[in-house]
């Protein structure tokens, strides 16, 4: 690898910009190559690589794994052929994990009410036993609200917030505070916001109050607040930076190898499917 | 609290004979309740009543203490003889054989040879025990013998594996509990070998007549049925993550496997100790050492860095004349270069927690008020942290403050012994290694340092594992490329789809345009996607013929995967031929209370002559093939009355010279195979032919379970990838393997990797069964 850059390094003394274009790109494919040699030569691989290639995941975990996400998640279509495909039984019934869609669905695209109706009639004490998730699905509703008044009329939004927030807000600092900032939204233009305040505007505060939903039903439901991939993903990366602080004898960089596959495809690679 | 403890007070050694058993089950905590450490009258013993004998002096008190002491004797080993090693074969959940004794007691079968009207802990045992010959015969019996596993030491296995309920489910324990099997299972074999001699060991797929589920055919002699050693190993292999072996015993405390403490070294003592025979306890013989001297003595084996938190306690027992309250006896840890004719914590690498002044020593002889003095009928524990580098000591339950902090570890090369110290005559104590629950309540503290680790491990921050993905994402990436790298085409197109609806809810404005989600659709999932079907529905024929055609160069290459394919063809003509069976039965049944009911006549004979013509068809190999219905047909007119009985029967028949048939070539195929596991698992799988119905036999039927089509499936898949020049494993295959080698790196000295595992994340997973 190192006698590769040197040439590439070399050449690049004539022409700078395209050299280091070209460095990256073979970067790029000598990673790929490594990462499909790796499997066939494991006597030149580090010898952390060779000890987890030798490791086997066993299918039966990682199919474990999958059907607990998709069910967990609220995927009920993919958990249902997934069951099928992989011959397991259904986690959980069918029913559940769509209701649990539902709600996710109708949080993601903004209606609030229409989730709070559905997740009264899932489970009718799950928000007066939990008043922080309560508030967190009104507050999000009031975003929602000011984004509809946009640079119009803000009376709505200040009728819901003095109406349905206030009155929670004045029983816990934390809220008061979250209701503060949320309100701030209504008196600064929306284009030139404090990035703080600009992600209250983004999708990810529905993507985050839709899981701690999801997160809730499920712990009153199973006892499991998340799915368990979400752990050894978690322990994955802990486990990395665990490691280097104790200076133990790792490669450089530990790929995933999510991108593996899509090298001898060329056409179609992965980093086009998912971006938020 | 009543005291588990009470009803072996001495005066039972006296009672009449009564053969009375004691409820020794109600004392054998469950495993579930010794890991939740749930409110369990047994766990800790309450001292006052547990003990109390001991506190009681007399003057015959070490006579009594002895035995009374249900601890004290080789009490039970012989009794084990004939116990047999359960390597808990098909059952998952339970990590640890449940010790089978308990339930051979609980039947009455107990005591199963001596017709005494002794109580088992009675030392008038000791000499029949020793000569007992058939101990001695018995190679497993050595190992019994040295691990009594009665009722007192519910932690120990029968075969005499120990499990500390606090190590349980540490990778650490898991690998001993591997080695120690692979040690039972290898011993076995040898046993079994020299015993069964060169003769039995010709072909069974031979000497077997085809069998239609009659209870007349009995399983030829040569198997043994219950205990045989054909246990689920095979399979087993592939479903159970593996971890490689270390490297060599590099010499730096790393060797994971070092097995735990078990027992006081015989020959690492001090002349003037005495190590009582069961190895728990050590008594001071007198010959009195000068004033800075003392007698210590080691446990067997040192503190393994890699189960994190080790402990272990003393209970002095109460045998002294001179009535000293606190004689000067210490507890602690020391390297083997430390002197044993010196107090624990004196010397160099040697720390200790004195009772008769209540000091602490860290490796010299001027002690720190540490806390309170211990004596006569305390029970003592020393804890060391390696994932803290500390040590504290706790008393009769109480833990003590932190008494060494920093212990250099890495300058006594890890390796640190239990010890113990004793200075004058009589003085007398008995070690708690982990074969009982522990007076403190060290399951709650091994969990709380684990609670502190997965505290961590939930804070911690993925976003560095592939740049510019959130968790969220990354976790989706992570399972859709699973799903289209294991060929799993529908569901990956249904989870792409329920993605797709995700972010246009997402979207903040209508305008917004929808992110695309591309989905390889392509051929080579399909063909796999088929292979893995057809191998998952038990059509083994039709996954080669697939595999041969999509992918002709994968089965030649790949010998292994071969053999494990034609090797499930033969499992699953056992178990149609067996399903076929016990649907032939059951029809029988039927029809016969059917007759009975409508009393019809004749229909009696109707059912004879099915017999008769069975019968024909086990004692011939060659007949009983004239009746060409194909075996769906024959399954297609189930229930049809007797007309279809008969040819369910004669398919049945059929199918079963078929199995043998294919019995035969598949032996003569892999005959030239050198390889032991090749010979092995052929072996395993020929057993199953010698039981009438092998579905209904608990050891063997896992051999038949639908998790090993999943098995065979998988590693057909791999290979395909492999030819392919895909990577054999998905990314999130990756993520498991990396985390368990990870996790082994940080387990090494003890650091926090001990605590967690990537296996107690899947077990969170409530279990789902295979349809």
């Amino acid at each position: 690898m190192s006698n590769w850059r040197a040439v590439v390094e070399r050449a690049g003394g004539l022409d700078f910009d395209s050299a280091s274009r070209d460095l990256a790109q073979l970067r790029e494919a000598l990673d790929r190559m490594n990462s499909l040699m790796s499997a066939a030569t494991p006597s030149q691989q580090h010898g952390f690589e060779k000890r987890v290639a030798e490791l086997k995941a066993p299918k039966k975990d990682v199919n474990a794994l999958i059907l607990d996400y998709l069910t967990m998640e609220g995927y009920p279509k993919a958990a249902a052929k997934f069951c099928k495909e992989a011959n397991l039984q259904p986690q959980q019934p069918d029913p559940s994990i769509h209701s649990r869609q539902d709600i996710q669905q109708a949080i993601h695209s903004g209606n609030i009410e229409t989730a709070i109706s559905a997740l009264n009639k899932l489970d009718p004490e799950i928000l007066d036993t939990n008043p922080e998730l309560h508030f967190s699905l009104l507050r999000l509703q009031l975003v929602e609200l000011i984004r509809q008044c946009g640079s119009g009329d803000v009376t709505p939004a200040l009728e819901f917030a003095s109406k349905k927030l206030a009155p929670r807000a004045a029983t816990n600092r934390d809220f008061l505070n979250d209701l503060e900032q949320t309100m701030s939204l209504v008196i600064f233009s929306h284009d030139s916001l404090r990035p703080e305040l600009r992600a209250l505007l983004s999708s990810d505060l529905r993507r985050t109050t839709a899981s701690k939903v999801n997160e809730a039903v499920l712990l009153r439901q199973t006892q499991r607040r998340e799915a368990a991939i979400r752990q050894l993903v978690r322990m994955r990366a802990w486990a990395e930076t665990s490691a280097r602080g104790k200076n133990k004898d790792l490669p450089e960089s530990l790929q995933l190898g999510l991108n593996a596959d899509s090298a001898e495809y060329g056409e179609s690679s992965h980093e086009a499917m998912i971006t938020t | 609290m009543t005291n588990p403890y009470q009803q072996h007070s001495p005066s039972n050694f006296d009672s009449p004979a009564s053969g009375r058993v004691p409820p020794l089950n109600a004392r054998r905590p469950s495993y579930a309740s010794v890991v939740s450490g749930g409110p369990s009258a047994l766990a800790r013993p309450a001292r006052s009543g547990g003990f109390s004998h001991l506190l009681n002096p007399s003057p015959n008190s070490e006579q009594q203490a002895h035995s009374g002491y249900p601890y004290s004797a080789a009490h039970t080993s012989m009794f084990h003889a004939d116990m047999t090693y359960t390597p808990n074969g098909g059952s998952s959940e339970s990590a640890f054989p449940i010790d089978p004794l308990g339930q051979a007691m609980g039947s009455g079968l107990w005591p199963p040879r001596l017709g005494s009207s002794f109580p088992y802990f009675s030392r008038a045992f000791d000499l029949y025990m020793s000569k007992d010959p058939s101990i001695t015969a018995d190679p497993m019996s050595t190992d019994d013998v040295r691990f009594p596993s009665g009722a007192p030491m519910p932690n120990v296995s029968s075969s005499g594996f120990l499990a500390p309920s606090y190590l349980r489910g540490t990778v650490y324990l898991q690998k001993l509990e591997g080695k120690h099997r692979a040690d039972v299972l290898a011993e076995r074999e040898r046993s079994a070998a020299a015993k069964a001699g060169p003769t039995s060991s010709s072909s069974p797929a031979v000497s077997r007549l085809p069998s239609n589920g009659s209870a007349a055919h009995l399983p030829p002699a040569w198997t043994k049925v219950p205990g045989s050693s054909h246990r689920g190993v095979a399979y087993d292999i592939v479903e159970k993550p593996m971890y490689p072996a270390e490297e060599e015993d590099d010499d730096d405390g790393d060797d994971a496997v070092s097995p735990l403490p078990s027992r006081w070294n015989r020959d690492d003592k001090e002349a003037a100790l005495e190590v009582l025979s069961d190895g728990y306890e050590v008594r001071h013989t007198g010959r009195t050492s000068s004033d800075h001297e003392a007698s210590a003595v080691r446990a067997d084996h040192y503190m393994s860095p890699s189960c994190g938190v080790y402990y272990f306690e003393i209970t002095v027992l109460n045998t002294r004349s001179d009535k000293v309250k606190n004689p000067p006896i210490a507890i602690g840890f020391a390297s083997k270069e430390a002197s044993i004719s010196r107090a624990p914590g004196w010397e160099p690498d040697s720390w200790g927690y004195h009772g008769d002044d209540g000091h602490s020593f860290a490796s010299q002889n001027v002690g720190k008020p540490y806390a309170e003095m211990f004596g006569i009928g305390d029970t003592v524990g020393c804890l060391v942290n390696f994932r803290l580098n500390h040590a504290l000591f706790t008393k009769n339950g109480r833990e003590l403050p932190i008494a060494f902090k920093d212990i250099h570890l890495k300058d006594v090369k890890g390796k640190l012994y239990p010890i113990v110290g004793l200075k004058k005559k009589e003085d007398h104590i008995m070690a708690n290694f982990g074969q009982r629950p522990f007076m403190f309540d060290i399951d709650g503290y091994m969990k709380r340092q684990r609670a502190t680790i997965e505290e961590k491990i939930r804070l911690a921050n993925t976003s560095a594992l592939v740049d510019g993905l959130s968790e969220t994402d990354l976790i989706q990436q992570l399972v859709l490329q699973f799903l289209q790298h294991d060929g799993y085409v529908e569901t990956a197109r249904a989870f792409a789809e329920e993605l797709q609806e995700e972010k246009k809810a997402l979207r903040l404005t209508a305008e917004e345009p929808v992110p695309g989600i591309n989905i390889r659709d392509d051929e080579d999932a399909h063909n796999r996607q088929r292979i893995r079907r057809a191998v998952l529905e038990g059509d083994i024929d039709r996954a080669m013929r697939y595999t041969d055609t999509y992918y002709p160069a994968v089965l030649r290459e790949n010998e292994q995967v071969y053999f494990r394919l034609r090797c499930r063809k033969f499992i699953e003509m056992i178990r149609r031929e067996a399903e076929l069976n016990m649907q032939l039965e059951e029809q029988r049944r039927n029809s016969r209370r059917g007759a009975r009911n409508e009393a019809r006549a004749g229909d009696d004979d109707d059912d004879g002559d099915d017999e008769e013509m069975l019968g024909a068809g086990t004692t011939t190999t060659t007949g009983g093939g004239q009746n060409d219905h194909d075996l769906d047909m024959a399954m297609a007119e189930d229930g049809a009355g007797a007309g279809g009985d008969d040819a369910a029967a004669a398919g049945v028949s059929k199918l079963s010279q078929e199995l043998l048939a294919y019995g035969m070539e598949l032996r003569a195929e892999f005959k030239g195979d050198p390889r032991r596991e090749t010979a092995r698992q052929l072996d395993e799988i020929f057993s199953l032919i010698a039981y009438p119905n092998p579905l209904k036999v608990k050891e063997v039927a896992h051999l038949l379970d639908g998790s090993g089509r999943v098995a065979v499936a998988e590693e057909l898949n791999s290979a395909v990838l492999m030819s392919l020049g895909k990577s054999s494993r998905a990314a999130l295959e990756n993520v498991y393997a990396q985390t368990c080698v990870l996790l082994e790196e940080l387990r090494k000295d003890g650091g926090d990797g001990a605590f967690v595992t990537v296996s107690s994340v899947v077990e969170g997973i409530p279990p789902s069964r295979l349809r």
